[in-house]
């Protein structure tokens, strides 16, 4: 290989650009972590002393911990019935071929295109017109909405991976379907119906631009009594509830990784 | 799943479209059909230059996005898979992190009493704090970090599958690297290339968090204008309609990017590989 003065230039400037991505990408959850801590009252860089009071306020106050609640429940159910849905689905488009399937496969991915803001007021206009804004479907089916493209490519991609002989040879020793389906197919492809799963929670769990919409005189998720909060005050309280969120983020991405692997979390 | 994507996508969608037709300011004020809100949308000014901007703001966060996304996506492509484990791990995180979480992140970082500031004076760059929240490319900069993570995986899962061997074959016929990436990288990576950017733009011009949060009433985005129009002043026809205008946009754009590309790419399996 030869090496000039533009293989050194454009080597040194890669590496800088990569040090400046990095640091940018994970700058805001560490400094939110760090800031976290603070003893002080107000939001301060470098923060004021080490304490644990800011999360004892969040344990206390009731808004953010039912909040909390609120997104945990509605996590859990979009993460259970997308899993279903996406399972169901996911079997159908990779192992049989049906009139439809395009457009079975293009409607599974349409969520993606539209601006979440636009689904988000497209919903709440929806539900306020069936009078169940103060229920919890809205934000239920909204996050499953958001949620089915994620859980799709998941399963599709165990699927795609999965040996078909297996099922054949279960299918040659007179096993039913139903057998085959139950102890065959789904242990086999575990690890990636877990990671859809989790990726379905992450995806509710987190989410704002949609909830935002959805919350009108019903339930409001973690994400958006931040939002609400952020809009008008500014204090270690959010930093300390934001942690707690990075917290669970992180351990679920953890989570993911140990099940499908780094390299399929892209 | 049909049911479901129908219901809650298709349905919603569909009676959006309906309610832009509406006349007058509220859901229930009016009947009948007119163009009414698109005609006010597109002869006022104001709204006019908040489109541009917002599309302007969009192609810029893109543009850099691209710069700087580019070489980290080809360099997690190259690294063996046990370097590459910390810094996929990086790159996700603000994918799956909410939103709130990371503007808040932003807010420490840029406050008069935050990061930045603290930085420089300690450093005795500027003798007082200065105010970057507010301010344009202070909300620029913050949906770069955003949308980031969709330029880099998109350019990482294209290099994946370009095979070294051409890199290498480029070297020993003495091109420099910079010839290299031109004439071989480059054009082999077009279809990453432009689904990264087809996200981040999207994802920018749709934003309404970021400009409410970090602009903001200086800074307004078409997200947060929407937003504003919907849930404070309640005008519900005028925000549909704005809310299509910025569907079709993005739909514009993509279909644009694919004209370019002069093959189904982006809708094909550049969106799957998501």
């Amino acid at each position: 290989m030869r090496s000039d003065l533009i293989d050194n230039a454009m080597a040194v400037s890669g590496a800088c650009i990569r040090c400046l991505v990095y640091t940018i990408l994970a700058l805001p959850a560490v400094l939110v972590i760090v800031s976290s801590f603070t003893s002080g009252e107000t939001m301060n860089f470098p923060p004021a002393g080490f304490s644990l009071r800011w999360y004892q306020k969040v344990w206390e106050n009731d808004l953010f911990m039912s909040a909390l609640w609120t997104s945990t429940y509605v996590a859990v159910l979009v993460a259970l019935v997308a899993l279903v849905i996406g399972f169901a689905s996911a079997f159908a488009i990779n192992r049989f071929s049906f009139p439809g399937k395009a457009f079975l496969q293009g409607l599974a991915f349409s969520p993606l295109i539209v601006p979440a803001v636009v689904l988000g007021i497209g919903l709440l206009q929806l539900f306020a017109g069936l009078g169940l804004t103060r229920t919890i479907y809205p934000l239920l089916l909204g996050h499953l909405v958001l949620a089915i493209p994620y859980v799709m490519r998941t399963i599709l991609a165990s699927l795609a991976l999965q040996q078909r002989v297996l099922e054949e040879a279960a299918m040659n020793l007179r096993a039913t379907p139903l057998q085959v389906i139950r102890r065959i197919t789904l242990p086999l492809i575990l690890p990636g119906l877990l990671s859809a799963a989790i990726f379905a929670f992450v995806t509710s769990f987190g989410n704002v631009t949609v909830s935002a919409f959805l919350t009108y005189g019903g339930k409001v998720t973690l994400p958006v009594q931040i939002f609400a909060y952020v809009d008008t005050s500014y204090d270690p309280l959010v930093a300390a509830v934001s942690s707690i969120m990075i917290l669970v983020t992180l351990s679920v991405i953890l989570t993911i990784e140990r099940l499908i692997g780094a390299e399929r979390l892209a | 799943m049909v049911l479901l994507l129908i219901g809650c996508l298709v349905v919603p969608l569909l009676g959006l479209l309906r309610s832009s037709f509406l006349p007058g300011s509220h859901l229930l004020e009016g009947s009948g059909f007119t163009l009414d809100q698109y005609v006010r949308f597109f002869s006022d000014s104001y709204y006019t230059s908040v489109l541009v901007e917002t599309f302007i703001d969009g192609f810029i966060v893109s543009l850099i996005c691209l710069v700087i996304g580019f070489p980290t996506g080809y360099s997690l492509a190259r690294l063996p898979p046990s370097a590459r484990r910390w810094r996929t791990l990086i790159v996700i995180m603000p994918l799956t992190l909410s939103l709130v979480v990371v503007v808040f992140g932003w807010l420490i970082i840029l406050g008069r009493n935050g990061f930045v500031n603290s930085l420089l004076v300690t450093l005795g760059i500027i003798p007082s704090p200065r105010i970057f929240l507010f301010t344009r490319p202070a909300v620029m900069i913050v949906l770069v970090q955003q949308f980031l993570p969709f330029m880099i995986l998109s350019v990482m899962s294209v290099i994946t599958q370009i095979d070294p061997v051409l890199e290498q074959a480029a070297a020993n016929l003495r091109a420099n690297r910079f010839t290299t990436f031109r004439r071989i990288i480059i054009p082999l990576a077009v279809p990453g290339i432009l689904v990264g950017f087809n996200l981040v733009f999207v994802l920018s011009i749709s934003a309404f968090i970021t400009p409410r949060l970090i602009g903001g009433n200086r800074v307004v985005m078409l997200g947060s204008l929407i937003y504003e129009r919907i849930m404070s002043e309640l005008n519900w026809p005028s925000g549909a309609a704005m809310a299509f205008v910025l569907f079709v946009s993005g739909l514009a754009f993509t279909a644009a990017l694919n004209a370019m590309a002069g093959s189904r790419i982006i809708t094909g399996r550049g969106r799957y590989a998501l």
